[in-house]
């Protein structure tokens, strides 16, 4: 289920508002708070917070919802519409006060039991929301899944039905309270509650107890600093209007329409020409021309995303740690960078993002150093195969880098590298998941939530819901879930510390990069933030008139 | 499907005799039709011209050696969009690699798609062609309706399902996809040049002596009937060569033919089309080289024809 998430750049997580590349505002031109922003999507999967996991929805989904926790400058959660969040003294049991003052887009006041309902709606095996494995942590996850299928996926048997509608671990105090139980620790629950996975759902959105409206995806009624205006216009755009009744910080505009493009470098001609207002991610070929069309109306800010290429370490030939590592020192990362990505992006020398606290700089050491000379003979004293495969997804802009690293292969390594695209990222994942031998493949991974465990959790651990290599290290498990369990902060960042340090010997993937947002707007708008998730900040965004 | 449909434009009605005494009497010695019509072609400046860049263009397929010495795989992006230098006189592409040696490497896959795609074109055609001429009646209705079916189906359209389907159990598709999808929807306009020319050889006297003579329907159609209706046939075919050749860089192009690590001017061209901003000869090189190719093959089919073809005399 995390399949899609894996596609590279088009998804993403997490409201954060911490600013992070500013532009300048205080300009001469008057601001009008009545305009309207048109920004670029592309086709949402899902509106519904348990069910959208693309960039595209979460953006819409940022509009229209405010989280119970936002993100300050160094990524620490600091309370939103959530009141106060307290944990026991082993971060088991978390008590959650909601502030007063808050209302649905329809009027509903939201209560303790909007984030109950939604919550369970969105564990309950069933409904099979895409979203649903961010509430295995919560007691009780476990029976409301559905059994072990009998007869596989294929046969005619079902399989047992959940044995409970809701999870235990969830429980109402009073209106505005409620009370989350973990069936095992976890310091870092307050950072997962941003997501927006756990955005509260109104009344109106069900027609029975843990029934959602079929319509209510059309026109998702939320609690955020904007409205919908109209419906959901598949394949064309998304309205958005300011809400009046929104007790948090007010935007400066009026409204959003999120304008659905199927080009990347459609939306980038729009923007040159004043049709659009902001391009979150200006394609990779457009990069080199962009400051000269946009000016200072092209920028960058960090995102939190990290590409990687990834060993089926099941095939005997990449088994050894040493063959990886020699493939590894034989890529030139900085020159990539600097020829494919005209510097958009950063060369990667560890197995998390720099915007997440512990991360540490080439933590990956001498594996990560490019030296052609050590490669070669490391690879000739271990057997590394003749000949390897990249494959790649063509769905995203993957080939000219892919091309690249299989040319320095070629050359560095005396191999023959051939460059092999998959459809789609899922093609690709479901043949690596049967074991095929698609040889080296490409992922890209964007956080969940600011923690170096949403690297680390997903990724490498035996169980890990992405963990495509077939890497299994006990001491790494044993660590990451340490990690989640310890009481402080310093302690759990000490523990996936040592924990990354067993990736950086064991090499299951090796880094390649961290990506950057690159942006441009037109002329019509100014204060274009666009945060770590790669979402634009509509709070600060403003129109001129 | 309009690459393949000019090519019937350029189809021959009927030549009028297969008498081999009735050409002109340009000398007293009678010349049979192929002897007449290459007397007539040396005298075409068109057709050396046409000649020419078609040997340059195979010499180049068979021994790009000759041409560049550099390797075309060999790319290395610190030297990206690089200007000529000592054997690259082209300069390099966005990857680094050698425009030249890259461009004449890729007439390989075009010419191996252009003569085997014509050869099994050829082939279908030929045989269809025959027995619809030949035989009439309702195995001519019957093939004939085939024919238009098969000349019915949207070109890229087929050739997108067909290449799928071809290549989904390997690697990527190679040239053997490629030729397979162009022989399977290129056959139609051999078949119906053949079918008009076969229904007039057939009415001949000289057909009707040999069967008379008691000569079974093949040895009629190989010995009588093929030598005098196969020159329109051979003007089309050059023709659906060059028009091939543009097939297969069109499919390169939009990823459903060849793919890397092939090399062929449609990738090629695909993939400078993205950075023309930044340097345009590594997209120009591959165009240029493909136009003429092309235009090579149809001007030397024209000349054959205009050979061939005593009405336009």
């Amino acid at each position: 289920m995390q399949v899609r998430r894996l596609i590279a750049g088009t998804l993403v997580p997490l409201a954060v508002t911490a600013g992070l590349v500013g532009c300048n505002s205080g300009d001469s031109a008057k601001v009008d708070p009545t305009g309207v922003v048109s920004i670029q999507i592309a086709e949402p999967q899902h509106l519904l917070p348990s069910n959208t996991n693309d960039a595209s929805g979460i953006q819409v989904l940022s509009a229209l919802y405010a989280g119970l926790v936002s993100y300050d400058q160094s990524f620490k959660p600091v309370p939103d519409t959530a009141q106060s969040i307290e944990s026991s003294a082993d971060h088991r049991v978390w008590t959650i006060k909601l502030k007063d003052g808050y209302t649905f887009h329809n009027g509903e006041k939201v209560r303790a039991d909007n984030y109950i309902n939604a919550w369970n709606y969105a564990a309950y095996g069933p409904n099979a929301q895409n979203n649903g494995y961010f509430f295995s942590r919560i007691q009780g996850f476990g029976e409301t899944q559905l059994g072990p299928d009998p007869d596989g996926a294929d046969g005619p048997e079902k399989p047992a039905p959940p044995k409970a509608k809701t999870m235990s671990g969830l429980k109402k105090i009073d209106d505005l309270t409620f009370q989350v139980t973990l069936s095992e620790p976890f310091t870092e629950f307050e950072t997962v509650i941003g997501y927006s996975a756990f955005y509260p759902l109104p009344d109106a959105a069900f027609t029975a107890p843990g029934v959602i409206n079929e319509d209510f995806e059309a026109a998702p009624i939320g609690n955020g600093a904007f409205q919908m205006n109209g419906k959901w216009e598949h394949d064309a755009k998304v309205e958005v209007a300011k809400y009046d009744g929104y007790p948090g910080t007010k935007p400066k505009v009026g409204g959003v329409e999120f304008r659905i493009y199927l080009q990347p470098s459609a939306a980038y001609a729009d923007v040159l020409s004043d049709n659009l207002d902001v391009i979150p991610q200006i394609p990779t070929e457009s990069i080199v021309t962009a400051p000269d069309d946009l000016g200072d109306r092209f920028q960058r800010s960090s995102a939190s995303q990290f590409q990687f290429l990834a060993f089926p370490t099941f095939e005997t030939e990449f088994s050894k740690p040493e063959v990886r590592k020699a493939i590894s020192m034989a890529i030139d990362r900085d020159e990539i960078v600097r020829s494919v990505f005209k510097g958009s992006q950063q060369s990667a020398r560890s197995f998390v993002s720099p915007v997440v606290a512990g991360y540490r700089e080439n933590t990956c050491g001498e594996a990560c150093e490019f030296d052609p000379g050590k490669a070669k003979a490391l690879y000739e004293q271990n057997d590394g195969p003749k000949k390897l495969n990249l494959a790649y997804n063509s769905d995203g802009p993957h080939k000219d880098w892919i091309d690249a690293t299989c040319n320095q292969l070629n050359a560095n390594l005396g191999v023959e590298c051939v460059a092999t695209p998959e459809p789609k990222i899922a093609d690709l994942l479901t043949k690596v998941e049967e074991k095929q031998d698609v040889g080296i493949f490409r992922l890209g991974w964007t956080m969940d939530y600011p923690s170096m465990e949403s690297y680390l959790g997903p990724l490498y651990t035996t169980k890990g819901s992405s963990n495509y290599y077939g890497f299994s290290n006990a001491d790494f498990d044993r660590l990451v879930s340490e990690g989640a369990a310890a009481k402080t902060p310093e302690e759990s960042i000490a523990k996936y510390q040592d924990a990354e340090n067993i990736l950086a010997q064991q090499l299951p993937v090796i880094p390649l990069r961290f990506a950057q947002n690159n942006y441009g707007f037109s002329t019509r708008v100014q204060n274009v933030v666009v945060d770590l998730f790669s979402r634009i900040d509509l709070s600060q965004i403003e129109v001129l008139g | 499907m309009s690459d393949l449909e000019m090519a019937a434009t350029t189809e021959l009605g009927v030549r009028p005799s297969g008498d081999p005494a009735a050409g002109p009497a340009a000398t007293a010695k009678t010349r049979s039709l192929y002897a007449d019509a290459w007397y007539d072609l040396r005298r075409n400046w068109i057709f050396w011209v046409a000649s020419a860049l078609v040997v340059l263009i195979v010499l180049m397929a068979v021994w790009p050696g000759l041409f560049s010495s550099a390797d075309p795989t060999a790319c290395n992006t610190r030297r990206q969009f690089a200007g000529p230098s000592g054997g690259a006189i082209l300069g390099y592409d966005f990857q680094g690699c050698d425009v030249f040696s890259r461009t004449v490497h890729g007439a390989r896959a075009s010419v191996l798609v252009g003569v085997f795609a014509v050869l099994m074109t050829g082939v279908i055609g030929l045989v269809f062609g025959m027995l619809a001429g030949y035989f009439g009646g309702w195995l001519d209705a019957i093939l004939s309706r085939v024919v238009d079916v098969v000349l019915g189906i949207p070109l890229l359209l087929a050739a997108i399902v067909l290449s799928k389907r071809l290549s989904a159990d390997r690697q990527g598709s190679g040239i053997a996809t490629v030729v397979i999808v162009l022989g399977i929807l290129g056959w139609t306009t051999a078949a119906r040049v053949m079918r008009g020319s076969v229904i007039a050889a057939r009415s001949q006297d000289y057909v009707a002596a040999a069967r008379m003579l008691g000569a079974g329907p093949l040895r009629i159609m190989w010995r009588h009937i093929l030598p005098n209706a196969l020159a329109p046939f051979i003007v089309v075919l050059t023709i659906a060569l060059g028009t091939f050749i543009a097939t297969e860089a069109t499919l390169s192009f939009l990823n459903i033919g060849l793919r890397s690590p092939a090399i062929s001017w449609g990738i090629d061209i695909a993939t400078a089309g993205k950075h023309v901003r930044e340097s345009a000869t590594p997209l120009v090189a591959p165009s240029v080289f493909l136009t003429l190719t092309v235009l090579a093959f149809i001007m030397l089919g024209d000349a054959i024809r205009d050979a061939f073809d005593p009405k336009l005399r």
